[in-house]
């Protein structure tokens, strides 16, 4: 008996370490698992933000600058119709041309021009508006570099030596000359974020996108989730178990589940087509982008609702609550955590789609930043996809700035989903 | 007991284990009629050829009971025999079921409680509920009792408001526990004040009939000896049906007993006569602990 006993004891004692043993291996998944995790998003993190974070400066150059009259081609500043017509960009030619006086020829000529991006000109229109009496008086200016010459001394002392690009040597050594003249610097980008998308790097911005961005998920955000919690309210707490709700459940599932550029198709097809809402506007996307949302929405509201204890609904009409006041007084705020938390997945989401937004317009080049929602708008990720795609060095940085700027987007409203969450939940 | 029986010829044959007609169902000798007194001459409710279905499944089979006026009437009997799903369609709160589905009659005050004039909402005003595991709202000790009248408007003003929720807590025996704490949260309170204060929300609506759903279930023995105390004090003013698990429960706080049998209605009689001399074979098998 005693030995029986001993070798049940010692037969426990061996399982127990076999246990434990497996339980120490079950950890160590759960670890490699977060680890694997975590490095992947460090590696993509460190690879965006190592290639966008110059985006956020940008080549100042300084030049002395005279608002000629007569190479302008004004006589009244204050005249609106000279002004358009007025060659701004003439007498930044000329400055250049005072400051670099040896150079000759055609070509020379147009690389020494280019060296200050096309925009300098309304800078220089919008100084001139500003202080009209600086008409034929002279100032030092700092003008916005052309890409290709931000680009090159950007790259200057990096581990790959200077990028040269297209740049011809004649126009390197002009860089250099004035980086030693201490006429060139780093400024912080301001076009970045006040302007909308351009053809040239240096004067492209985000503020466009973002403010289309945000347009489209107002939008979307006030429609989807008004009718995403009450469709979810009705199917969990009104309608009838028969084979019509067993339809439509089955139909909001399979509807999570559908390609999002059906759902850009179907906008075409419905919103722009027949209803005739125009295109490109963060109205249509908003309109596209809800169908695409309704699913989750709803889905994890009718969870949500679900998880409410019925013993609380039973209180409610115990005391002789109807069904409506059941839903608003207990159902709905006990639940409301849950669906902000599936609303703001489903936003979240939302901010990064592209496909859908390609079908109705919403990929067309605007220069301008939308000021409401039936201006032509393009949104982050479709910017990036437009940067992305374009050959000029210098979008490269932009592409990934504007992945930093999407990703602040999505990590602002995370937060605010589990602020929320945090401050409605009845831990009672 | 204030009321009196409709004589019956059950009741007045000697006493020991009587005889009625039987009928045979799976094995089992049920009485054709529920034996002892379930009528009664005067009655605040009356239930008559109560069955109940869920979908095609019968839970209850031909009940008929009257419960008196400010009685306390206790329903007993194996787990799954329908007391609580009789007792949840006094107030229709089956109706919250799909599936199921109540016929007969039944009446509070003569007036049918499942004709289509009766609102079901009006109803569980003047039916309250306690429920077997106490379920106070996840808001304060005041809302949850004012959550009642604030929802029938019984109280036009503030103070008026204080003083039903002071007397609904007086009553259910917690005003002096919470009086300094009416603005926490319900739920913080112990199991047994927990439950109490579902009590204060039931009756701050001033219903007429009580129910209660295996109200101590949860409970320990103190906290189950001052809701017995409660019950007591509370059927001066209310009729109560109470559903419970624990013989001794119903012999302490209840007037008359039901013993219910799978679904079937086997006797009701005076609590002292079904614990001491029950009428029925079933019935006595059950509290002599043969079977529950």
């Amino acid at each position: 008996m005693t030995d029986l006993n001993k070798s049940r004891a010692e037969r426990i004692q061996s399982s127990l370490a076999k246990r434990y043993r497996a339980e120490k291996r079950f950890q160590m998944y759960g670890y490699a698992a977060i680890a694997f995790g975590l490095l992947c998003v460090v590696i993509l993190f460190t690879d965006i933000i190592s290639k966008g974070y110059k985006a956020f400066g940008q080549t100042y150059i300084q030049l002395e600058v005279t608002y000629d009259a007569s190479t302008l081609g004004i006589t009244d500043v204050n005249d609106s119709q000279q002004l358009a017509l007025a060659d701004f960009h003439g007498i930044v030619k000329k400055a250049l041309k005072s400051r670099f006086a040896d150079v000759s020829g055609r070509k020379a000529k147009r690389d020494l021009y280019g060296l200050i991006s096309n925009g300098a000109g309304y800078t220089l229109r919008d100084r001139l508006v500003a202080n009209p009496e600086l008409l034929n008086q002279t100032e030092t200016l700092w003008l916005v570099a052309d890409d290709d010459i931000d680009t090159y001394y950007k790259s200057i002392g990096s581990d790959a030596g200077a990028f040269t690009g297209r740049m011809s040597e004649q126009r390197q050594g002009w860089v250099d000359q004035l980086v030693e003249s201490n006429d060139v610097e780093m400024r912080v980008n301001r076009n970045f974020f006040t302007k909308g998308d351009s053809r040239e790097p240096e004067l492209a911005g985000i503020r466009g996108a973002a403010m289309g961005s945000l347009f489209t998920l107002i939008i979307t955000l006030g429609l989807s989730f008004p009718i995403g919690v009450a469709a979810a309210v009705y199917l969990e707490e009104f309608a009838p178990r028969n084979r019509w709700t067993d339809l439509i459940e089955v139909n909001i599932n399979n509807l999570a589940a559908v390609p999002s550029i059906i759902f850009g198709l179907l906008g075409l097809a419905i919103f722009i087509n027949f209803f005739h809402v125009p295109r490109s506007v963060p109205v249509v996307g908003g309109l596209v982008l809800t169908l695409m949302t309704l699913p989750t929405i709803i889905i994890s509201s009718r969870a949500a609702i679900k998880a409410v204890p019925p013993s609380i609904r039973d209180a409610a009409i115990g005391v002789g609550a109807s069904p409506m006041q059941v839903v608003l007084h207990h159902v709905l705020p006990l639940a409301m955590p849950g669906m902000l938390t599936g609303a703001i997945i489903g936003m979240a989401q939302a901010l990064g789609e592209t496909a859908p937004l390609l079908m109705i317009g919403m990929v067309a080049f605007i220069v301008d930043v939308p000021g409401g929602f039936t201006d032509p708008a393009t949104v982050l990720p479709v910017q990036i996809f437009l940067w992305a795609d374009s050959p000029e060095r210098a979008f490269v940085e932009k592409t990934s700035a504007a992945i930093m700027v999407l990703l602040a987007f999505l990590i602002l409203m995370n937060t605010l989903a589990v602020v929320l969450r945090k401050r409605l939940e009845r831990r009672w | 007991m204030v009321n009196k029986m409709v004589t019956d010829i059950a009741v007045e044959m000697p006493t020991g284990l009587v005889q009625p007609e039987q009928e045979n169902i799976d094995g089992i000798e049920y009485p054709k009629q529920t034996v002892g007194t379930p009528l009664l001459e005067s009655s605040k409710m009356s239930m008559r050829n109560v069955d109940v279905f869920y979908g095609d499944k019968q839970a209850i089979f031909n009940v008929n009971v009257d419960v008196g006026q400010h009685e306390v009437i206790a329903m007993i009997g194996p787990s799954g025999c329908g007391k609580s799903t009789f007792l949840r369609s006094i107030n229709r709160m089956n109706d919250t079921v799909e599936s199921c589905k109540v016929t007969g009659q039944l009446t509070l005050d003569g007036e049918d409680i499942y004709s289509t004039k009766m609102d079901p909402v009006a109803l569980r005003a003047r039916v309250g509920m306690v429920f077997q595991k106490p379920n106070p709202f996840p808001k304060s000790i005041y809302d949850n009792v004012a959550y009642g009248p604030r929802l029938h408007g019984l109280a036009s003003r503030r103070a008026e408001l204080d003083e039903i929720v002071e007397t609904s807590l007086t009553r259910a025996g917690l005003w002096t526990e919470a009086k300094d704490r009416l603005d926490q949260p319900g739920t913080g309170l112990s199991g047994g004040q927990q439950q109490r204060l579902c009590i204060a929300r039931a009756i701050a609506i001033s219903p007429e009939v009580i129910l209660m759903d295996e109200p101590c279930s949860a409970l320990d023995p103190i906290a189950t000896a001052k809701i017995e105390e409660l019950i007591a004090e509370l059927s001066q003013n209310y009729t109560i049906a109470i559903v419970t698990h624990s013989m001794q429960q119903a012999a302490r706080v209840s007037h008359r007993t039901a013993y219910f049998h799978l679904g079937r209605l086997v006797e009701v009689n005076e609590t002292e006569k079904v614990f001491t001399a029950p009428e029925h074979q079933l019935t006595e098998a059950y509290i002599t602990g043969r079977f529950g």
